[in-house]
């Protein structure tokens, strides 16, 4: 029952916060740069024309307008229709389709990540200070210094003349999944072992793994026993935007290897100035992102007995 | 009451001449110098001390619990026929630790994983040390906790940490030090992090269960009220050494060593209204650095030069009084204790928790 | 059990002591003349201090411990100061000259590097060696600028918001959507807003990094704010602003100084990532950034490669080293880890 509770007023919480949000990025977007509104042909325009193309999208209206026109949009589905990258169709459907590939491609990345990162931080935890641990330990520090932009792209290059997998993603081609799926996991697998890692340790400083070695089990039975389970709790709560989050797709690898999915898509939108596009993704984003934190907090209300009574709120 | 055996009877645990030595920060530090002590079945023994004096270290050794940059320098410890100095991997301490010795620490609010159920750590325990079914262990646990004086133990066996109070988690702990029958009780601080209420109840708790399985306990506190309440023994330790032991009312009212005098003076209950209480003055000594002499010189008003020189080394004063003090050379000069251990004899003060 | 009721207990244990004197019998010589008060002072006594130890000591003793660190440390101070002086030393090139063959009149197009080129020029004719000296000038720059300026903003933003309890929820929940929006995305649409620029570059990196330093440094307060030295300090009726100046911020020197290098790294590869789509630095001023990505347009032909891999490599150095000194110095400030 109490479960029940705190689910519906978690979920209460949600909705609310989800209107702010997108209220404000919808908001926020009243910035973007004017000239995205009027397409590739926006230097042949005279500003009489130019005038008529914001008139007709509703965005000389006064604010609150536009924002009430944008919550009775959103009720229908509508987030409205592409300007240049393709003129007219709506961008959800633009949008829904190519949310497949990002998600196909996160999924086995996060798969991957969650498969090696785990395990390397909860053996770099119970090797601490040994070879191992400052293998995993030197690799976290090179992902997480060298920029992602840097080592993608020796990733493509090594991959494609080493190995001779192909450089771009091609359909028909299954090889072509290794190199993206793979630049797109490393990340994942340091802050996976690196946190893995740290949660371990910090448990096994705590009073309660001295009573249970007092018990007298011996330090493997207290790792897997005691540690990894509540070290696992927090890793828990993350994992539901993560998942959530493969579906919005990597902005670069994507666009790196002309992946045609919602990362690329994004930076295709800024590149070519399609501001209702990059409206409406921004959008998509915010909502996965509160999506995320509700589903995190609830995987975290299952795992760990103690939220319940002494957590009211679900603040990190 | 706790039984006692005569002389013939051999202790239950024999420590020798056991040094315990600490890396830390590039040096190297003598936890415990030299502690020889026997303890016998069914006693109850306190090892008093200020922190630092090494009471806590002295009993992790029995349990191989000292932390990683600690190790057994010297010295044995004998038990069931086994040197615990010499134990080197964790096999070898299963036999032993959580089985046949077992310890209560000092906070229950974080002793316990707060994750799993009370009667899963218990059960635990039990399954830990003996090749009983899993619903053999529960039923078990169940009659622990009933036995710790935890009522409706069917339900609280389900319930989780956070659902109990800081007393009924010490009881838990109890529970599953006691859950493999074990010879030797450790109570390190059992009561010091539990309200002034509460600690009674856990006093009589383990006085109850010593009772009724046997067990042989040792108490770490700095707490003199709670050793008054529960012990038969005490030790004293000053700066990794036992410094004084005997029967507790030899300890209490006839003290030997300078610092059970000043440990003694500083109790509340002796001070008068009005007057300061007492305190030691000075710091512990440095164990980085070899002691010469008596540890507790420089910081003892009344220090004989020889203090300064030499170690003392034990002086019976009854078969089961002993202290490490120069005074009891019957060279020294006549040194009387200080006023406030005159009035505790003369008034014979008790002390309740 | 009062202490009367175990009086009356004279079964007693003997000890054996035979054994107890034999081991802890002194070797030192002992002389009847000693036996009297020894005329020492007690207050010597408070003057036995533990182990001599002071923090500021055992963390820089612990951080140049490790001659992985100093070798960095010395490397990187190296590189940095190449980096500012490089541009003094004589027949040094300018960066954004275009360098023709005066005999044919044709840009030097793709020059491997050699004697003249160190490091060849790019596809229009430019050396790449000053280039790459200006550009991680321009680039430290970034970084440097929005480190600092992210501890700062972090720092005071962190303060109000760790003190502030009726306000922590609110701010919490803020935070955590901002936090689950990819910065890539937020720093992408808000110089998609500003423009591309120097300065549009410094504001974005500051706007997405003082976040999380603000969450870091709240949750640092809240675990000291509470702790009992500042609530003695509180009873004795000091402010909050001096408990955060004198009391909290202290402790917090190592965050901030590690804080302000990762920074570095940070600014760096958002700005490679930002150059790549289109919202970086004009190419008229040299970045790491951009060089990067002058490098990417030509790797797809082996013998121009070397266009990526200087400025990889540069880039690399710098991050990791940056990197590597942050977290070492974390380490040595963390006194868990003074022994």
């Amino acid at each position: 029952m109490d479960m029940v509770k705190y689910c519906l007023g978690r979920l209460g919480r949600a909705l609310i916060t989800m209107a702010i949000v997108l209220s404000i990025v919808f908001l926020l977007m009243r910035l973007l740069p004017v000239e995205g509104y009027f397409g590739d042909r926006s230097d042949a325009m005279n500003p009489k024309v130019k005038e008529q193309v914001l008139k007709s999208l509703g965005l000389l209206d006064p604010w609150y307008v536009q924002l009430k026109n944008f919550w009775v949009d959103l009720f229908h589905g509508d987030l409205g229709r592409s300007i240049v990258y393709r003129k007219n169709v709506p961008v959800m459907d633009i949008i829904l389709p190519k949310a497949k590939y990002s998600f196909q491609f996160g999924m086995a990345a996060l798969v991957l990540e969650k498969v090696i990162g785990l395990p390397l931080g909860v053996l770099m935890a119970r090797y601490k200070g040994k070879a191992l641990d400052k293998f995993g330990n030197l690799y976290i520090l090179i992902i997480n210094a060298v920029p992602a932009a840097v080592y993608y792209l020796l990733i493509q290059l090594g991959g494609s003349s080493l190995f001779g997998v192909s450089m771009l993603y091609k359909p028909t081609d299954p090889t072509s999944w290794i190199l993206p799926t793979i630049s797109l996991s490393l990340g994942g697998i340091a802050s996976t072992a690196m946190w893995m890692r740290r949660y371990m340790v910090d448990q096994m400083n705590m009073d309660y793994i001295k009573l249970a070695r007092a018990k007298g089990m011996t330090s493997s039975q207290v790792s897997f026993r005691h540690v990894l389970r509540n070290a696992f709790i927090p890793m828990a709560q993350s994992l539901p935007a993560s998942i959530l989050f493969t579906i919005s797709g990597s902005l670069y690898v994507e666009s790196l290897y002309s992946i045609p999915g919602m990362g690329g898509l994004l930076v295709t939108a800024i590149q070519r100035q399609d501001n209702t596009l990059v409206q409406a993704m921004v959008l998509i984003y915010s909502a996965i992102s509160v999506c995320g934190l509700l589903l995190g907090d609830i995987a975290m209300m299952i795992c760990d007995p103690r939220i319940k009574l002494t957590k009211k709120g679900g603040s990190r | 009451m706790a039984q006692y055996r005569r002389s013939t009877e051999k202790p239950i645990l024999s420590v020798r001449d056991l040094v315990v030595k600490f890396k830390l920060r590039g040096k190297t530090l003598t936890a415990i110098r030299n502690i020889s002590l026997d303890v016998y079945k069914g006693e109850s023994l306190a090892i008093v001390g200020e922190s630092g004096s090494g009471k806590s270290v002295f009993t992790k050794t029995f349990m191989g619990l000292l932390d990683n940059n600690g190790w057994i320098d010297n010295g044995e410890i004998l038990f069931g026929g086994y040197d615990l100095a010499k134990f080197k991997n964790e096999k070898e301490w299963t036999k032993v630790r959580g089985k046949r010795i077992a310890m209560v620490f000092q906070d229950p609010m974080t002793s316990l994983n707060p994750l799993k159920t009370v009667g899963k750590q218990i059960q635990e325990a039990i399954l830990l040390h003996s090749n009983i079914s899993k619903a053999g262990a529960k039923q078990q646990a169940i009659k622990l906790l009933t036995d710790v004086g935890i009522d409706d133990a069917e339900r609280r066996y389900k319930q989780y940490p956070h659902e109990f109070s800081g007393g009924m988690r010490q009881r838990v702990v109890i529970a599953i030090a006691i859950a493999c029958n074990p010879e030797i009780l450790i109570c390190d601080e059992p009561t010091t992090a539990l309200d002034v209420t509460i600690q009674a109840q856990i006093l009589d708790l383990i006085k109850a269960l010593q009772k009724k399985f046997e067990l042989t306990v040792i108490y770490i506190t700095h707490d003199l009220g709670v050793v008054a309440d529960v012990a038969n023994r005490i030790a004293v330790m000053y700066a990794g050494d036992i410094v004084e032991l005997g029967m507790c009312e030899e300890v209490f009212f006839d003290p030997k060593h300078p610092y059970t005098w000043a440990l003694l003076s500083s109790l509340p209950q002796l001070g008068i209204k009005g007057e300061d209480l007492y305190t030691i003055k000075g710091t512990p000594p440095n164990l980085y650095q070899t002691i010469k002499g008596d540890a507790f010189a420089p910081r003892n008003p009344q220090a004989l030069e020889v203090d300064f020189v030499a170690r003392p080394p034990y002086f019976e004063v009854t078969p089961t009084h002993k202290a490490k003090t120069w005074l009891l050379d019957p060279r020294a000069p006549k040194v009387e204790p200080p006023e406030y251990i005159r009035r505790l004899r003369e008034q014979g003060v008790t002390f309740n928790g | 059990m009062g202490i009367f009721s175990q009086l009356h207990l004279k079964n007693r244990v003997y000890e054996n002591m035979a054994a107890d004197l034999e081991t802890s019998a002194t070797e030192e010589q002992v002389t009847d003349d000693m036996f009297k008060l020894a005329n020492h002072d007690i207050k010597e006594a408070e003057q036995t201090a533990f182990s001599g130890y002071s923090y500021w000591k055992s963390t820089l003793k612990v951080f140049l411990g490790s001659k992985v660190t100093v070798f960095i440390l010395i490397f990187l101070a190296a590189l940095l100061l190449f980096t500012f002086i490089q541009p003094l030393l004589p027949n040094q090139k300018d960066p954004i000259e275009i360098f023709v063959n005066p005999e044919t009149g044709i840009q030097y197009k793709n020059v491997q590097p050699n004697s003249e080129f160190w490091f060849g020029t790019n596809t229009i004719g430019q050396d790449l060696w000053s280039r790459i000296w200006s550009g991680t000038r321009t680039s430290l720059f970034i970084g440097l600028c929005s480190g600092v300026a992210t501890a700062i903003i972090g720092i005071a933003a962190g303060c109000v918001w760790g003190y502030a309890r009726k306000w922590d929820r609110l701010f919490t929940e803020i935070y955590n959507i901002f936090d689950n929006i990819p910065y890539t995305v937020l720093r992408m649409l808000i110089t998609y807003i500003m423009r591309p620029s120097l300065g549009t570059m410094i504001f974005v990196m500051c706007l997405t990094g003082w976040i999380g330093m603000a969450k870091y440094i709240r949750n640092l307060i809240l675990i000291y704010r509470d702790r009992e030295f500042n609530l003695a300090s509180r009873c004795l009726g000091s402010s909050s602003f001096k408990i955060i100046t004198k009391n909290i911020l202290p402790q917090l020197i190592s965050v901030i100084m590690l804080e302000t290098a990762l920074a570095i790294p940070g600014a760096i590869g958002s700005e490679v990532f930002l150059t790549y789509i289109g919202l970086g630095l004009p190419v008229s001023t040299p970045s790491l950034g951009n060089l990067i990505d002058e490098g990417r347009a030509v790797m797809m032909v082996a013998s121009q490669r070397y266009q990526l891999f200087f400025p990889v490599i540069v880039v690399s150095a710098i991050t990791i080293s940056f990197y590597a000194l942050g977290n070492a110095f974390a380490d040595a400030s963390d006194p868990r880890n003074h022994r």
